[in-house]
């Protein structure tokens, strides 16, 4: 493996094990989802009509909120325990910290996504079974999205003092087409149609995903400096 | 169909507001920094 | 200082355009008068993508050669930026409310042009919040190059989004095929944005540098 890569493996490795031995993160973000749920059954009513039709875009509100949590932490855990000058004095190129954390971050979107899907068809009665390929892949495109801005943000917003506020404000204008993108794919997704129908929504992602990702590692090492 | 004059002043004098009032606010920022260093 | 000349020349453009836009320019057949709010709300939103690529320039260019200069250019070119976006939105608005009956439709111009907006606040709020120099730079030239590779992205997936959610119904606020009168207002107004933006820029370069004398 190449020095590059082994570097970033060792940045989500590093991440993936601190979170396996403390569970503080990912279980608050699951059992966030949870409250997420009621909180949109009691927004919205019990007119169960009302909440399946509006149900890829709920998906998506509940992954975004979730993100805002998780993903403004992505840098917290070297912050707080004083590993930030370890990151910056990292030798060669810096990127590949921003794609271990990133790599970090779709592992931890992933199972709070997952997690939300049980909980929306166990609540309200739904069956994704049939739709399940289609919508990973819409997950999936979606996800990178929302992770390669939230980590470039989250390394940012983290050296800033009102870093919970600066987050949202720069992560929620930029997320706007991977929103409009992936809600409409879901949507297709969910009426049962094939992924065909989604396609130019599903391009528009594709594209979207490799411009942030591209900006992410060309601009990192300059959000990383001392 | 109606001549909307009103709202066509609206629209100008919102924007005369906003824009006049940068002005000033460039102005009055760039006469404080320029007294500032007289001063020294 | 060329900033003064460039104020005075903005002054006389601007009058210009004004008498040009309310007086020159033909009442127009189908819209009315209304339309002429136009002659406001396109040379603004033309200014405000200058604006905004001059961020890109500055955050580019501060990136690659870390001279305080072109931080400077990025600031200066996005807070006019911001409010020449901003003009363009609620011109749009009022432009709308007699031509559609209500103050926002969420047609896709003015939504993409609303969502320019909170990026570049944010930006602006971003640069607010870091006080070191270097750091506060390099953090919105980021920011910046992020918000401008998006920006065909947004126009993309709003518009596309607009599609489906309604037929497209009358096109958004444009001028109709282009009789001259309606073109010549439209230049003299959009020269008079533009000089209007450079007296801005100018002054605010002018401004930055006096604020942090030892930046070089």
């Amino acid at each position: 493996m190449s020095t590059y890569a082994r570097r970033a493996w060792m940045i989500l490795w590093k991440d993936v094990l601190t979170e396996r031995r403390s569970k503080e993160s990912l279980n608050a973000l699951v059992f966030f989802s949870l409250l997420l749920l009621f909180i949109f059954q009691f927004a919205l009513g019990p007119d169960r009509a009302r909440v399946e039709a509006a149900l890829p875009g709920l998906l998506w509100l509940g992954f975004i909120l979730a993100g805002l949590l998780g993903l403004g932490r992505t840098f917290l855990i070297e912050r707080e325990n004083e590993c930030w000058e370890g990151l910056v004095l990292t030798p060669g190129d810096k990127s590949a910290i921003y794609l271990g954390k990133l790599a970090g971050n779709v592992l931890v979107m992933a199972v709070v996504e997952a997690a939300l899907l049980v909980l929306f068809a166990v609540f309200f009665g739904l069956d994704f079974t049939a739709a399940l390929p289609q919508l990973a892949i819409v997950l999936t495109l979606g996800t990178l999205g929302l992770s390669a801005l939230g980590t470039l943000f989250g390394a940012i917003a983290a050296q800033v003092r009102a870093r919970e506020l600066l987050f949202p404000v720069l992560l929620l204008p930029a997320v706007v087409p991977v929103l409009l993108g992936s809600v409409s794919a879901t949507q297709t997704v969910l009426l049962g149609q094939p992924l065909g129908e989604a396609a130019p929504w599903l391009k528009l992602l594709a594209a979207a995903d490799l411009i942030y990702l591209v900006v992410g590692i060309l601009t990192f090492e300059f959000v990383l400096e001392g | 169909m109606r001549d909307n004059w009103g709202y066509v002043f609206a629209a100008y004098a919102v924007a005369a507001v906003v824009l006049a009032g940068y002005w000033r606010h460039l102005a009055r920022r760039a006469k404080v920094l320029t007294g500032r260093e007289g001063a020294r | 200082m060329a900033a003064r000349a460039l104020g005075w020349l903005a002054i006389v453009a601007l009058v210009g355009g004004l008498g040009a836009a309310l007086g020159y320019a033909p009442r127009e057949a189908v819209q009315g008068n209304v339309q002429r709010i136009m002659y406001l709300h396109v040379p603004a939103v033309l200014t405000a993508y200058l604006a905004f690529g001059l961020v890109v320039v500055g955050s580019v260019g501060y990136l690659l050669t870390r001279r305080p200069g072109w931080d400077r250019m990025a600031l200066a070119a996005a807070e006019p930026g911001v409010l020449f976006t901003g003009v363009t939105i609620v011109s749009g608005s009022i432009w709308g409310k007699p031509t559609w009956g209500t103050w926002w439709t969420w047609d896709a111009r003015l939504t993409s042009t609303a969502v320019l907006f909170l990026v570049y606040v944010g930006y602006l709020l971003l640069r607010g919040m870091v006080e070191e120099p270097d750091r506060r730079a390099r953090y919105a030239a980021v920011v910046g190059i992020l918000g401008a590779a998006n920006i065909p992205i947004v126009h993309f997936s709003v518009k596309w989004w607009r599609a489906l959610h309604q037929p497209s119904s009358i096109l958004g606020p444009e001028p109709s095929p282009v009789a001259a009168p309606i073109m010549v207002a439209l230049l003299v107004n959009w020269v008079a944005f533009t000089l209007l933006f450079a007296y801005f820029f100018a002054k605010r370069i002018e401004i930055a540098r006096l604020e942090e004398p030892h930046a070089g």
